[in-house]
């Protein structure tokens, strides 16, 4: 089959290999009908993410058709036109039994590699480095899905390719982002990022209740698509952000505020130097201008989400948050426990992620569908594949 | 005692712990059957039953080293299993491995202890120079195989397709 190969920094292919094939009971073989490029997969283009191995197959958001199952696969059968979430599942371990999905005790091959990093292993991903469990990716034309009864959904009549599409990565994060926040009435939650991940925590954050969704970042189209979402928008370049966030709170400062950015956050002035120097020296991985605002913006008691993907990082103002009473949620998406709610929410209407996909590819063009996403040309928010 | 055997003891020697919601009895059940011990320690060393009690390890290291030996299990105890080496191992050590019910609804602690005992005693060659992994390498993922196994009824891989490169092999 073809498939789209990382081969080292910035260095991507369209290749021959071989096609994936049933190995475990649960598995399934997915014909992919659409994958696409998440914010995330920059980080192992650029080499920003260790233990990548020349030839693995990139993308974990991912929807297609069941076209082989194995012989414990219950729910799901050949035919069926399934979204899978990004983290790999088992549904019987006490991590998934507490919706806590992305730390799922069995799925990761390779734990010795990650338990020294983090302590514990985490659940496997799909083509996010070995350390994350070495499974191949879905810019392909078939991709291997374990664990299918817990890791599968039928999507209904009524929720096209495209809207399934981002059910796999980017609802499901951003609309965690926005449960986390714990909206109550008159709430007002603001969003860094009007990435794929930003734009879903703020139509999550509308869905869920909150008053006011304010949506900052600096790109002009995709503040636009946070506002045709309903946002009022914020560009950081323009704007003071905590001045404006106090003006538009009546000086309470936002109840929540959510980092839809992570470790290659843009910035401006001093601060964004420093980080980008040290960052290239390999001093840190990340600049974290976004997180640092966050949580300089949220109010006194207030809820900061962290949806961004970061390594490490320093002048980290823990002082701030802990002075400020501050609740801190964070997490890898727990996709598989919202997955059946975005379904229906897309369904009826209320959730549009197929606004996210602006560019569309053959799976062959999938480089230059990267470059294009990477330096969002032509207002590129996300790129999606066809094989 | 010099450095370096100082560094050797601590290095022929590991314990990990794992809990896994399931009682006790069904995962002594599970570890004790012969095509559990094979699966879940493949990644150091092939096992083979011999008979109930007795199982022929062969473990591979670098350029083409291989190190044989036979193991006795004492399954007299309900709380805890013990093996050891019998005469003649090219590497001798020991195991056991402790059930102990875990607090609340969360099943069973699994406290897993291996010593290695390498030829020429505390001042020998290192275990993971031995067998190119290092013993808490060893322990920990049997032990997360085992919760895999015990859990879903399978064991997480990706082998054969890992990265595609190369017919799917990663090595």
């Amino acid at each position: 089959m073809r498939a789209l190969c990382w081969n080292g920094v910035n260095d991507l292919r369209v290749e021959t290999v071989t096609d994936p094939a049933i190995i475990n009971p649960n598995d399934v073989i997915l014909k992919v009908r659409l994958s696409t490029t998440c914010g995330s997969d920059l980080h192992l283009i650029d080499g920003l993410i260790p233990t990548m191995k020349a030839g693995d197959v990139l993308g974990h958001e991912f929807m297609g058709e069941i076209v082989d199952v194995g012989r414990e696969v219950t729910k799901v059968q050949r035919g069926d036109r399934v979204v899978v979430p990004s983290f790999i599942s088992c549904g019987s371990c006490w991590y998934c039994q507490h919706d806590l999905y992305s730390l799922c005790d069995t799925t990761h091959p390779k734990p010795e590699l990650q338990e020294p990093l983090l302590g514990y292993p985490t659940a496997g991903i799909y083509a996010y480095s070995h350390a994350f469990g070495g499974y191949a990716g879905a810019h392909a034309e078939y991709v291997r899905v374990p664990f299918a009864n817990t890791d599968c959904f039928a999507v209904p009549d009524g929720v096209s390719d495209e809207a399934a599409l981002f059910i796999s990565d980017a609802a499901p994060t951003g609309f965690m982002g926005a449960d986390f926040c714990n909206i109550q009435r008159g709430d007002v939650v603001a969003v860094w990022g009007c990435g794929g991940v930003g734009l879903m925590a703020q139509q999550g954050a509308m869905i869920l209740g909150a008053e006011r969704v304010i949506a900052i970042d600096r790109f002009p189209e995709r503040l636009a698509q946070a506002a045709a979402f309903g946002a009022i928008t914020l560009d950081y370049t323009q704007v003071d952000i905590i001045e404006a966030l106090k003006e538009l709170t009546g000086g309470r400062g936002p109840d929540a505020c959510i980092d839809a950015v992570g470790m290659e956050a843009g910035g401006t002035g001093l601060q964004q130097a420093y980080d980008r120097v040290k960052q290239a020296l390999y001093m840190e991985t990340d600049r974290g201008a976004a997180l640092r605002q966050a949580m300089l913006a949220v109010r006194k008691g207030g809820t900061l989400v962290i949806l961004g993907v970061y390594g490490l990082m320093d002048k980290f103002p823990l002082g701030l948050l802990m002075n400020k009473g501050v609740t801190v949620r964070t997490a890898q998406q727990h996709g598989q426990a919202y997955v059946p709610r975005l379904l229906e929410h897309a369904q009826r209407g209320e959730l549009t992620p197929a606004a996210l996909a602006t560019h569309r590819f053959s799976l062959e063009d999938s480089p230059t569908g990267y470059h294009m996403f990477k330096h969002k040309e032509d207002g590129c928010l996300r790129a999606v594949f066809m094989p | 005692m010099n450095a370096k055997a100082s560094e050797t003891q601590l290095d022929a020697a590991a314990k990990a712990a794992v809990t896994i919601s399931r009682p006790a009895e069904e995962l002594r059940t599970l570890w004790l059957r012969p095509d559990t011990q094979a699966r879940i320690w493949a990644h150091f060393a092939d096992v083979v039953a011999l008979d109930n009690r007795t199982a022929e390890w062969v473990a591979h290291g670098p350029a083409g080293g291989e190190y044989r030996w036979q193991t006795e299990m004492d399954d007299s105890a309900t709380s805890e299993l013990r093996w050891s080496t019998l005469e003649g191992a090219d590497v001798a050590n020991t195991g056991s491995l402790a059930f102990r019910p875990a607090p609340g609804e969360r099943g069973t602690e699994l406290h897993l202890d291996v010593r290695f005992d390498p030829p020429g005693g505390a001042v020998g060659e290192a275990v993971s120079k031995l067998f190119h992994i290092v013993p808490r390498e060893i322990v920990l993922k049997a032990l997360y195989q085992f919760r895999a196994l015990a859990l879903t009824g399978e064991i997480p891989t990706t082998d054969p397709q890992p990265a595609a490169r190369n017919g799917g092999t990663d090595h």
